[in-house]
């Protein structure tokens, strides 16, 4: 016989503990983590009510097999009973095995017919109407940085901004020499794989001004958990005049694009004044002073460095070497 | 081992030393404890760089490990857990009950069972060696997704691809082992439907690793050719419009052996909890036939899933679409088991003996990582959670909650047959307390992590009031859990002196225990004929009827 220890004090242990850990959770703020992030999109709020119609059957299957075990533990617990005496010898009951697999199959089938009929307005970009035409931006995730360029040839580094209201498309990249990166601002949808060699597609409209935040989702190297995103929502005309003058800027070469560039995608490796981090120190040295030699490191790539400008145009290139050139040349 | 000369067949001296009796040894038992106690190192291993995650995700911007170093530690984590724990653990469990409990005196072939030993040894010093490669271990995560593991530097990379090669062949080598022995050395009586439940998971995780292993070699083998020559090879890269290949193609090879991966991990477990809780509330199974069955309902549909990981690389929606209720199939065969075993406990005898705390705490904590499965199986739904911490959450739930928690029930349980000593009860409470608790403060945070918009695989994150709560809590449960696992190993010390066992200790239904504990090799003087998936059970009370 082995030896019968019968103690609950671990088991009241464990119960307070738990509890006492689910309690807090919520109390720290907003819905605590235990929804999605508050959608600011129609798409997001698809899946948020989608998220919320599982959770209803979720917790309830959770209540009753927990509640069950926990009932089941106290009411057939050995008491006074011999060790080895017999329960009740039931091997089985063929209509409750059936009810059992008919129920689950029930709750899932409501759960995939709510989930279906939620999808379109998750998936399908909205069609564009006369007033109101949808802005498409591509999104070209590289190691580690968040490219966008817009309709009219205007390229941000990192923060997206999009005006309110509107329909954007996101045609969503990475360059064939590059790696697999995944699209996430929580508020705004879900994810999309950016992925070499293919474009995929995901939306968003968003419901007010603001900045939202978000990061790739992918594994995609060193610096995975740096290459970090936001979209900035802007009222409507001061999206459109924004958007005008960087275009204006960047053709001729004036505005901040090069320092944009710099924090973008330099700086996370060769550390914010490029005195070095995990990259080599560069501030200082006569490369960075040198424009063609800059563009061939950054066009071609450099021993572990990749080729992170090689798609960059000649307009984006004079900015980031006139910048390294200013700023951080010897 | 208590071994009688004359039954001893003639050894060479050499061959009787006692590091040498184990270095040739070919008896499932000593095999199996080969297997884990090397799966009980990796563990440690593992569950050391576990340790090293949690305390660099303690607080924002730490810099215990970062950068690379925190991908090889996130990699080779995740790599050892899946691949070098739970896989040969449960083969070290598997190659140690199942002739026992289809009264056989060996697996059918013991040589084969010997080879698939010594390759996974093997593999474990490829795979571990690793660490000492120019350019470090890999560090592309357990997945290892080209291009981005095309690119990964050194020959950490390549190492790794190499120690999974050489323990596909070993878990290859050891499934067919296992068919052939569950098929053909059965002992009399033993019809398919007499046959332990923990036979019966076994049967189904060695077709799955047989099925799906030559995939994964496949996929890593392309992986390995397109390193070593670029030029030559693109399967996964592509380069050029026409000539080259598509990363997407190796996520379906990757997840056409990894989702049935799982299962593999989860069923054997399923089979000892099956095992564990008839004998603890001294009853039957209640519907052994649903459990069987639901198992190999498990193992087939486990292999038409794989998609439900890759929902966000943009598939046509027709695929996004089977895939989901494909998915959600499945959950309809585990939640049967669940409702089954709660029902073994249904007016029972209930005795909270640690085997039993183990398993209930298995019930209760599995059941969550099923039930946030059905968020991930709705593709809208798993477009936001995908690659957060919510996964991370629901798959420790599951492999760790599930797996693990059932694996040292099961470790308690068949501990006085292995060795003839019992494991300290008193300690295998507190360790159940500490490791139960520290689980759930661990991992139940992460789903909210994710929720509000972590990603997994980062070394730092945002500075956020509630991730940061939830960061800190998830680590001070992870030392709780710590100090849980060296509860068991304390234990595991002390049971050298522990109380003696008998025969059948537990007054169990299954046929390992009508032998001596620990059991002499070949097992069985003679078998009793098997009238009933409960033979010692029909034997007890043949006994009491022929005393009355």
């Amino acid at each position: 016989m082995p030896p019968i220890v019968r103690s609950s004090r671990p088991l009241a242990l464990v119960g307070a503990a738990v509890a006492a850990a689910v309690l807090a959770a919520p109390a720290l703020a907003g819905n605590g983590g235990f929804a999605p992030v508050p959608p600011e999109s129609p798409n997001a709020q698809g899946i948020h009510q989608s998220y919320v119609f599982i959770s209803i059957f979720c917790f309830a299957i959770f209540l009753l097999v927990e509640g069950l075990l926990i009932a089941f533990i106290i009411r057939y617990r050995r008491r006074n009973r011999p060790r080895n005496a017999d329960g009740a010898q039931i091997h089985g009951a063929s209509r409750l095995e059936l009810a059992w697999t008919g129920g689950p199959v029930l709750i899932l089938f409501v759960i995939a017919a709510f989930v279906f009929a939620k999808l379109p307005g998750i998936q399908d970009v909205p069609s564009a109407s006369a007033g109101n035409q949808n802005l498409v931006v591509d999104v070209i995730g590289t190691q580690f940085t968040w490219q966008f360029r817009y309709p009219n040839g205007v390229v941000a580094f990192d923060t997206m901004r999009a005006p309110e209201g509107r329909t954007v498309e996101l045609h969503v990249t990475s360059p064939d020499w590059d790696v697999i990166h995944s699209w996430w601002i929580p508020a705004l949808a879900g994810k999309i794989d950016a992925i070499p060699g293919r474009v995929n597609k995901t939306w968003f409209r968003a419901q007010r001004t603001g900045v939202f935040q978000g990061q790739c989702a992918e594994l995609c190297g060193l610096f995975h958990a740096k290459m970090l995103a936001s979209v900035e929502v802007m009222a409507p005309d001061e999206f459109d005049s924004w958007l005008a003058q960087q275009q204006q800027e960047q053709s001729a070469g004036t505005g901040p694009l090069g320092a944009e560039m710099w924090t973008a995608t330099c700086a996370k490796c060769h550390g914010p004044s490029g005195e070095g981090d995990y990259g080599p120190k560069i501030a200082g040295t006569a490369l960075v002073s040198d424009p063609q030699a800059v563009e061939q490191v950054i066009r071609n790539g450099f021993g572990a460095m990749p080729p992170v400008g090689r798609d960059w145009t000649d307009d984006e290139m004079t900015a980031i070497t006139t910048y390294l050139k200013e700023n951080l040349g010897g | 081992m208590a071994v009688s000369p004359p039954y001893e067949p003639a050894i060479p001296s050499w061959q009787r030393g006692k590091v040498a009796s184990w270095l040739v040894t070919v008896d499932h038992k000593r095999i199996g404890i080969l297997y884990l106690g090397t799966a009980g190192l990796f563990f440690a291993v593992s569950g050391f760089l576990a340790l090293l995650i949690r305390t660099q995700l303690a607080r924002p911007d730490s810099s215990v490990i970062t950068g690379n170093s925190y991908n090889e530690v996130v990699t080779m984590h995740g790599t050892g857990m899946v691949f070098f724990v739970m896989v040969p653990v449960l083969a070290g469990l598997a190659n140690y009950f199942v002739p026992l409990q289809i009264g056989a005196p060996d697996m059918a072939f013991p040589r084969l069972n010997a080879l698939s030993y010594w390759l996974y040894a093997f593999a474990g010093v490829v795979f571990l060696s690793s660490f000492f490669a120019a350019g470090g271990a890999a560090n592309t995560g357990w997945t290892a997704y080209p291009p981005l593991s095309l690119e990964a530097l050194g020959n950490g990379q390549d190492l790794w691809i190499l120690s999974i090669h050489i323990l596909t062949i070993s878990s290859a080598v050891g499934a067919i082992n296992f068919i052939v022995t569950i098929h053909n050395m059965r002992t009399r009586g033993m019809s398919w439907m007499r046959i332990p439940l923990f036979v019966w998971s076994v049967e189904v995780y060695a077709w799955l690793l047989l099925v799906v292993l030559p995939v994964l070699s496949a996929g890593l083998t392309m992986l390995l050719l397109e390193r070593q020559f670029p030029g030559t090879f693109h399967f996964f890269r592509p380069e050029g419009t026409d000539a080259g290949g598509s990363p997407i193609l190796y996520q379906h090879v990757f997840w056409f052996f990894g989702h049935p991966e799982v299962y593999i991990m989860i069923l054997p477990v399923f089979g000892i909890i099956s095992e564990v809780i008839p004998v603890f509330a001294r009853k039957p199974i209640f519907g052994y036939k649903a459990v069987a069955f639901s198992t190999v309902a498990i193992g087939f549909f486990s292999m038409l899933v794989w998609a439900h990981h890759m929902f966000a690389v943009g598939m046509p929606t027709y695929l996004n679409i089977w895939f989901m209720l494909a998915s959600m199939v499945i959950a309809v065969p585990t939640g049967m088991k669940i409702f089954n075993w709660l029902a073994t406990l249904w007016r029972g005898n209930i005795t909270l003996e640690t085997p039993m705390l183990f398993c209930l705490g298995f019930l209760s904590v599995f059941t969550i990582g099923g039930l946030s499965g059905i968020y991930l199986a709705a593709f809208p739904v798993d477009w936001q959670v995908t690659d957060t911490y919510f996964v991370v959450a629901h798959f420790h739930y599951v492999l760790f909650g599930g797996s693990m928690m059932g694996l040292l029930g099961g470790l308690w349980y068949w501990w006085p047959k292995m060795f003839g000593r019992f494991l300290s009860e008193r300690i295998g409470k507190w360790a159940f307390a500490f490791i139960f608790v520290g689980f759930n403060v661990t991992f139940f945070p992460q789903h909210l992590l994710g929720l509000s918009g972590m990603p997994r695989r980062i070394y730092t994150y945002r500075h956020d009031g509630l991730w940061e709560a939830y960061n800190m809590l998830s680590s001070v449960g992870s030392y709780v859990m710590g100090f849980g696992f060296l509860l068991v190993l304390l234990a595991i010390v002390k049971s050298v002196n522990g109380r003696r066992a008998g025969n059948d200790p537990w007054q169990a239904d299954t046929l390992e225990w009508y032998t001596t504990s620990p059991p002499p090799p070949h097992n069985f003087d003679d078998v009793p004929y098997v009238t009933s998936a409960r033979p010692l059970y029909d034997l007890r009370r043949r006994l009491e009827e022929s005393r009355a």
